[in-house]
């Protein structure tokens, strides 16, 4: 269940089942009661008009009641002397027949039945009313759901039978459940609807604290939730604004550190440099003895030149760095600077490449450009072309290397500070180059992936959005 | 004949270092510490460019720049620490020509130095030395610019460029080709640099700074000069 619905969905359907079981009840009590009533009025009507209907029978068989005193008379009250000339049947058929489908009478040890046959009588009911009970059964009869109802006449033994028909009150009952079973869905529904609403506004707050994070996540560290007055809310609102305020002031203070270390570094490394280039214009005039610990020096610290360039440039970005963009025309940015790093002309642009432009920083998108071309010069057996094609985001650059590939287990790896590949074998010195690119592709809304190039190598495949 | 540099520095190693390579690359090289000693060398031997840090003890680069823009249209290249730093573009609005970051190398700066001390070529030699562009009149040879017979006072840098726009008769000029023409950049130079020095150019050449008529702006592509 909780695997399966979202906190949401629970929510609505907890309020949906309880509004059903509500209205359910209401209606199973409102159809006992009310059903109950019309039942109990129909079968006391059809009783006092069986009884009325008796009653004239009686008096069209013995004529008027005689005043009747037991303690004196009780043989005569209760065996009663029948007309001499009574016709039993035409009496029946003159009874007046309010709503009574048939009137039937057990007289003198025979049946007579104005409609209707005295066998679709219910045996029980026949012995009960003969035995002096008033009594009712509900029964169908042709096909007809109708009420018996049996009256005793004054002698034992004799009685009077009507069935009324019952599909009034069967139509008014069914039209009844009808009602309340649709009562009871649309009351199932407003209770989801409810629901709905509750959850929706009960789960705002959850939904503003998602977003926050997820910006949180995606590097926008200075997101914050609103304050929240809510007692239930405000200590989740407050704990979650601390835990983002301590993660962007440790993240400010690492990318403090890397720019105050390379910003010291950068005097001395001005000192070595400009002296270095000095001695080396003076190459000739060196004691052949110093000559290669000199190009040693030189080449190692071109290296650390690069990577306090390049720690300067991570630390840029984890400083903020807005950048600037502009627009420009892809293919002649990565002509430019993909065949000035590889110093030879590397480049294909696909014609209908030639004239895209898109959004962007243009030192940004240089050092990519560079920083791959780089590593497959030094790392990967040389650059094989770099391609500028249409599609995808916008446009897809790819560059191609002719190494060994990357293990597709490294292939994330690769992109991370200082991350180098396990088990590819990369030469030493991959360092930050590619984290840049990854980073600085990621500052474009674009992506980057390796996969291995038709024929053996790398390739590096940069997609950019194009405007 | 060597070309005189003032390095205005407070850091005495790199002044010394970037002294002993640039000597080595042919300049005559004269030192400053702070911004008062550079304002004084400045004016007892003008030197024929600027190498100015910003980060200085007395008074901040951008002030000094001011200062020397008051007086002196001498090509001024600052140092920055960061290239994507605000300072770029307020030394640049102070009047700096170009700029570079640290750590620099005495080659890289040469080559920024050749670039700005580069005179004015015509874009083509049918073209006379006079050019008219509206109410201006641009004296290529003589590197001045004339409107209603008074002389605009352009620096060197902002006369390039405004006579490299006049040399493309009214066609639109990317901000690359600039960069390249007037400052000698491959393609990836700072565009800034152009729209700074555009900008700067409007509030000496344009009657009306807000509105330019002659400084055009083609969106996206570039800027074109027009009469």
């Amino acid at each position: 269940m909780r695997g399966r619905f979202s906190l949401r969905g629970r929510v609505m359907v907890a309020y949906g089942l309880l509004a059903l079981g509500l209205s359910s009840v209401l209606a199973l009590v409102t159809w006992k009661v009310v059903s109950d009533y019309l039942t109990e009025q129909r079968q006391s009507s059809a009783i006092v008009e069986t009884s009325d209907n008796a009653a004239a029978f009686h008096y069209g068989v013995f004529g008027a009641p005689k005043p009747c005193n037991p303690a004196r008379e009780g043989a005569e009250c209760n065996s009663p002397t029948p007309r001499a000339d009574v016709d039993v049947q035409a009496l029946l058929n003159s009874l007046p027949s309010t709503d009574a489908a048939s009137s039937m009478v057990y007289y003198s040890n025979r049946w007579y039945a104005s409609t209707g046959r005295p066998s679709d009588l219910p045996p029980d009911l026949i012995a009960t009313v003969l035995d002096g009970h008033t009594a009712h059964r509900s029964v169908t009869v042709g096909g007809q759901h109708v009420l018996a109802v049996g009256v005793p006449l004054r002698r034992p033994g004799e009685a009077f039978f009507e069935w009324h028909p019952l599909e009034s009150l069967d139509n008014t009952l069914r039209t009844l459940k009808i009602t309340l079973v649709v009562a009871a869905i649309v009351t199932a529904l407003i209770g989801l609807a409810v629901g709905r609403l509750a959850s929706t506004l009960a789960l705002r707050p959850l939904a503003e604290l998602t977003r926050v994070a997820d910006a949180v996540a995606r590097g926008q560290l200075d997101a914050r939730l609103p304050a929240e007055k809510d007692r239930d809310l405000g200590g989740l609102a407050r704990s979650f604004n601390q835990t983002a305020a301590d993660l962007e002031r440790r993240v400010a203070a690492d990318a403090r550190f890397a720019g105050d270390v390379s910003h010291e570094l950068r005097t001395p490394l001005m000192t070595m440099l400009n002296s270095m280039q000095l001695i080396q214009n003076h190459r000739a005039e060196l004691p052949a003895p110093v000559r290669e610990p000199v190009e040693l020096l030189g080449d190692d610290l071109d290296r650390f030149r690069r990577l306090v360039i390049d720690l300067l440039e991570i630390s840029r970005d984890d400083g903020g760095d807005q950048g600037s963009r502009e627009i420009v025309r892809i293919a002649d940015l990565v002509r430019a600077a993909a065949d000035a790093t590889a110093g030879r002309e590397v480049t294909t642009v696909a014609p209908e490449a030639e004239g895209l432009t898109l959004q962007a920083d243009k030192r940004r998108l240089e050092r990519v450009i560079a920083n791959l071309v780089e590593n497959a010069e030094d790392h990967a057996g040389g650059c094989k072309g770099v391609g500028v094609e249409a599609g995808g985001l916008g446009v897809i650059i790819t560059v191609d290397d002719a190494g060994p590939g990357i293990a597709a287990e490294d292939r994330d790896r690769i992109f991370e500070r200082f991350g180098r590949g396990e088990t590819s074998g990369r030469g030493r010195g991959v360092g930050l180059g590619l984290a840049i690119v990854a980073r600085h592709v990621q500052w474009h809304a674009g992506t980057i992936q390796v996969t291995d190039r038709p024929g053996g190598g790398a390739r590096f495949v940069v997609e950019l959005p194009a405007k | 004949m060597a070309h005189s540099l003032l390095l205005v520095d407070d850091e005495p190693r790199i002044r010394r270092v970037l002294r002993l390579a640039l000597e080595d690359e042919g300049y005559e090289v004269a030192e400053a510490a702070n911004g008062y000693d550079a304002l004084a060398v400045l004016r007892r031997e003008p030197p024929d460019v600027v190498l100015l840090d910003l980060m200085l003890p007395d008074r901040d680069g951008f002030t000094v720049c001011r200062e020397i823009r008051r007086t002196s249209d001498v090509p001024v290249i600052m140092v920055t620490a960061r290239a994507d730093s605000h300072d770029v573009v307020a030394g640049l609005e102070a009047g700096a020509d170009d700029y570079v970051t640290k750590p620099l190398v005495a080659k890289e700066l040469s080559a920024r130095i050749r670039a700005l001390l580069r005179r004015v070529e015509p874009a083509n030699s049918r073209q006379s030395e006079l050019l008219e562009v509206g109410d201006l009149r641009i004296d290529v040879a003589g590197a001045e610019v004339t409107r209603d017979g008074t002389v605009l006072p352009l620096t060197r840098t902002e006369f390039k460029l405004l006579a490299e726009l006049a040399g493309a008769e009214g066609k639109v000029l990317s901000r690359e080709q600039l960069l390249s023409k007037v400052w000698g950049y491959g393609y990836f130079g700072d565009s800034r640099i152009v729209d700074v020095h555009i900008r700067r150019l409007r509030l000496k050449v344009e009657r009306d700074p807000a509105s330019p008529k002659h400084l055009v702006t083609a969106r996206g592509l570039g800027y074109r000069l027009v009469s």
